[in-house]
């Protein structure tokens, strides 16, 4: 045999939670200075006080096309709400706002001050008059189209879905292909969500696997049910982004060099919480992507703070708390926050200790509900130094005294994806201020916590063997993914990476037998029988290798690696005809394959000595 | 409102005056009679060999009272045939009748309708919010307050509501009232728009 320079490359692939959620944030500032000048009892009107905090406050949803169920545009339209306005506001379930003040500082923070909640409430106790017409400031204008302008792709869900008149709250998550051939970097998106006056929020996650459309064949009906989505991820992809639309909100452009990878074959999963209005309701969201030249220079992660491991609330229970926290490897900057439990959430609280002691919360929020979950940016980066400890407390209240709770009478409740089930999320996003992509030393550390909370688990050690794989730190690695595979003995994923271990380390008899348990339990997982072939390929075992590229091209008929593989092998078995086709047809593929190329030139120059 | 009288009753822990009317038409002021959705004047009170006459008091514009559109549907429904008349009631004088036709039809109502621009009904049954009901039974010549509240308790405040409801308030006095069964006097809150916004 010749001695052919053959260069080839291992696929490694990985799982990740991926969670994703992105916020926009309302049109207004809160300077409410105008409305709060000083005024003679009774003299309050609705042309000179009223109507700022109203424009300024609540128009950005109640107005024609806009989420609100009415309009609150004018005189009249406040006028046939005057009391409910003083009731909601004075019981601030509008404008809907969770956080409290005190507690972090927000950008767009939509809330009223007792002061102007005074003033609503004197207002219409007092009879609730217009006033001069000079005194009005201009009705302000709304535009119901794209908000950032027209979009360079706008993609439809495919097929409308329809909401029952009524029954509770319907959480359903929709697949929406991305017709896009060439990776593209999102530095926006706008979700119009149509029917917007159902809709109470909408989370778009990233599902580069295509994983959720096998969620979506399970469930007969359009979309798949469900209040959180776990997507599966094939590589170190963590979630960096919120993409998220509550009512009321503008659409969020991702700050120079922070915009996100969007593949050719990439499904947004838009996650949905409806409620039902009356009647039924068609249900068609549209997506809008704004794209970028400029590839992401900047690299967050959302970190995730959970315990859904320790929910398990006795039926009747009051006060039910659970705990997590994380100790940050590095220095970040924290750039917003999402909070998430279900119906039985009540005291939300999210606290960084710094090294020196000082405190810093990062949010609390002590009457949780459920219907006005969002995302909340910070007013400015909340800087938490290496050593940070950040920690959430949340409590939950699962007696018959929270009318919110869905057992009646209540039940012992755990953690689940339905409404009925609770949870414990807390994420936050944070920018690493070291430059380049350290994230997978912040994914190391989430896992290691994780690991201290579930010693068995799965996810912790998969991730945990894929983050130190990607640091080299390859017998670490492999001892992970044997404690990822003693939970779960024939995943294909875990066993695959396991191979890509051993084989980086050159311990190919040991990869090739667990990429052979792959194709045992899934003869159609082709980046395993590609690994299989390459690990032959360097043994030698010419014959095998080849057998195995050939039914990875079978499937996956425009895989340059696999032709370059091939090609290789041909070469090695000194068919140099049969080489060069596999190696130009590599290249037809992927011009830029440089392996290919290479590999092409030595064989070709070979060829020309013999 | 002289024909309007109210005998207190003493029933535990309900407030609640009685409030009678008689059957003649002449216990509603006459222009200030509800109208159906052709402008004529209507006498609800007159009819009928009823056991129950329902007014729901909706708005076209209050996301409560829609929610609860296929909950009305299913008790109409439900004792249509046992002998009990529902109006839907319409108290919003600015609410034109297109709008009113519009909304039946998406709502899918199929109840008698009435306006009651004057709110001579809302006055009668004393109901603040929408949605609210008011269950009259007759009584010799007379109709008889029974029950004026929420349709159930789903709601619990703006914002604040059940999975489902845990009380079925109106359902509970209608299937009394079918079954023969004496019914006392009873109001419960009701959670939704405000009546006197429309007021002023």
């Amino acid at each position: 045999m010749r001695t052919i320079k053959l260069t080839i490359s291992i696929s490694v692939f990985v799982i990740a939670i991926a969670f994703h959620v992105t916020t926009s944030v309302g049109l207004m500032e809160a300077s409410s200075s105008d409305a709060e000048a000083s005024h003679a009892p009774g003299t309050l009107t609705f042309n000179k006080d009223i109507a700022p905090i109203i424009f300024q406050n609540c128009a950005v949803c109640h107005h024609p096309g806009g989420a609100g169920p009415f309009s609150l545009l004018n005189y009249q339209d406040v006028r046939k709400r005057a009391e409910q306005i003083a009731v909601v506001t004075e019981s601030r379930y509008m404008p809907p706002w969770l956080p409290e003040p005190g507690y972090g500082e927000f950008a767009d923070e939509r809330r009223l001050s007792d002061k102007q909640i005074e003033m609503i409430r004197r207002w219409v106790k007092d009879g609730a008059t217009e006033g001069l017409s000079s005194d009005l400031p201009p009705t302000p204008k709304f535009n119901e189209g794209w908000q950032l302008g027209r979009p360079d792709l706008v993609v439809k869900m495919p097929e409308a879905y329809t909401l029952p008149a009524g029954g509770t709250d319907v959480f359903r998550n929709f697949v929406i292909p991305i017709p896009v051939t060439t990776m593209r970097y999102v530095k926006a998106v706008e979700i119009l969500p149509g029917n917007k006056k159902i809709v109470h929020h909408a989370n778009l996650l990233i599902d580069r696997t295509q994983s959720s459309r096998r969620l979506d064949a399970q469930d007969p009906e359009i979309g798949f049910g469900g209040m959180d989505v776990v997507v599966e991820s094939e590589s170190f992809d963590p979630d960096s982004h919120f993409l998220f639309w509550k009512p009321g909100a503008t659409p969020w452009i991702e700050p120079d060099g922070m915009a996100w990878r969007l593949d050719a074959g990439t499904d947004l999963v838009i996650n949905m919480h409806l409620q039902p209005s009356g009647k039924p309701e068609m249900i068609q969201p549209v997506i809008g992507l704004y794209f970028t030249v400029q590839p992401p220079t900047s690299y967050p992660i959302l970190l995730q703070l959970e315990h859904d491991g320790a929910i398990d609330i006795p039926a009747g229970k009051e006060d039910f708390v659970i705990t997590d926290e994380l100790t940050l490897p590095l220095d970040v900057d924290a750039l917003g926050v999402y909070p998430h439990a279900h119906y039985l959430g009540k005291d939300l609280q999210a606290l960084a200790t710094l090294p020196d002691g000082t405190k810093k919360w990062l949010v609390r929020i002590t009457r949780w509900d459920l219907d006005w979950q969002a995302v909340y940016r910070y007013a400015a980066p909340v800087f938490l130094p290496k050593g940070t400890t950040i920690s959430m407390r949340y409590s939950y209240d699962n007696s018959a005294d929270n009318e919110r709770n869905p057992n009646h009478p209540p039940k012992r409740v755990v953690a689940g994806n339905k409404s009925s089930d609770e949870m414990g999320h807390l994420w936050i996003q944070v920018l690493p201020r070291a430059r380049g992509d350290v994230r997978i030393i912040l994914q190391e550390a989430l896992m290691r916590q994780r690991l201290r909370k579930y010693p068995n688990d799965f996810m912790a050690h998969f991730n945990l063997g894929a983050a130190l794989q990607s640091m080299d730190r390859l017998d670490e690695a492999i001892s992970h993914y044997m404690e990822a595979l003693r939970a779960r003995p024939d995943n294909v994923t875990a066993l695959n990476s396991l191979g890509t271990a051993f084989q980086s380390i050159g311990r190919l008899e040991e990869a090739i037998s667990y990429y052979r348990k792959v194709v045992q339990v899934r003869p159609d997982y082709v980046d395993a029988r590609y690994n299989l072939g390459n690990s032959l390929l360097t043994l030698s075992r010419v014959e095998e290798a080849i057998t195995h590229f050939r039914q990875v091209i079978q499937i996956r008929p425009d895989d340059a690696n696999a032709h370059n593989s091939l090609g290789s092998a041909f070469a090695m078995q000194g068919n140099p005809v049969q080489a060069i086709a596999h190696f130009e047809h590599a290249l037809r593929i992927n011009p830029a394959h440089a392996d290919a190329r290479e590999n092409l030139k030595n064989v070709r120059a070979q060829k020309a000595k013999d | 409102m002289g024909l309007i009288r109210r005998v207190p009753l003493s029933v535990t822990g309900i407030l609640l005056a009685a409030i009678v009317i008689c059957g003649n038409e002449t216990s509603l002021i006459q222009q200030s009679r509800p109208l159906d959705l052709t402008g004529r004047q209507i006498e609800p009170f007159r009819a009928t060999d009823a056991k129950a006459i329902v007014f729901l008091f909706v708005r076209t514009d209050c996301p409560i009272s829609n929610r609860y559109a296929p909950e009305v549907r299913r008790l109409h429904e439900k004792f249509a045939a046992r002998g009990v008349t529902f109006w839907l009631v319409y108290p919003d004088r600015d609410t034109s009748v297109e709008m009113i036709r519009k909304h039946i039809k998406e709502f899918e109502y199929t109840q008698g309708v009435l306006r009651d621009p004057e709110h001579a009904l809302v006055k009668i049954a004393g109901v603040r919010v929408t949605p609210e009901a008011a269950v009259f039974v007759p009584e010799g010549a007379e109709r008889r307050m029974v029950y004026r509240g929420r349709i159930d308790n789903r709601y619990v405040a703006f914002g604040k509501a059940r999975p489902a409801p845990t009380t079925h308030d109106l359902e509970a006095v209608l299937e009394a009232i079918v079954e023969g069964k004496s019914v006392t006097a009873t109001t419960t809150p009701a959670i939704g728009c405000f009546i006197s916004d429309l007021q002023r």
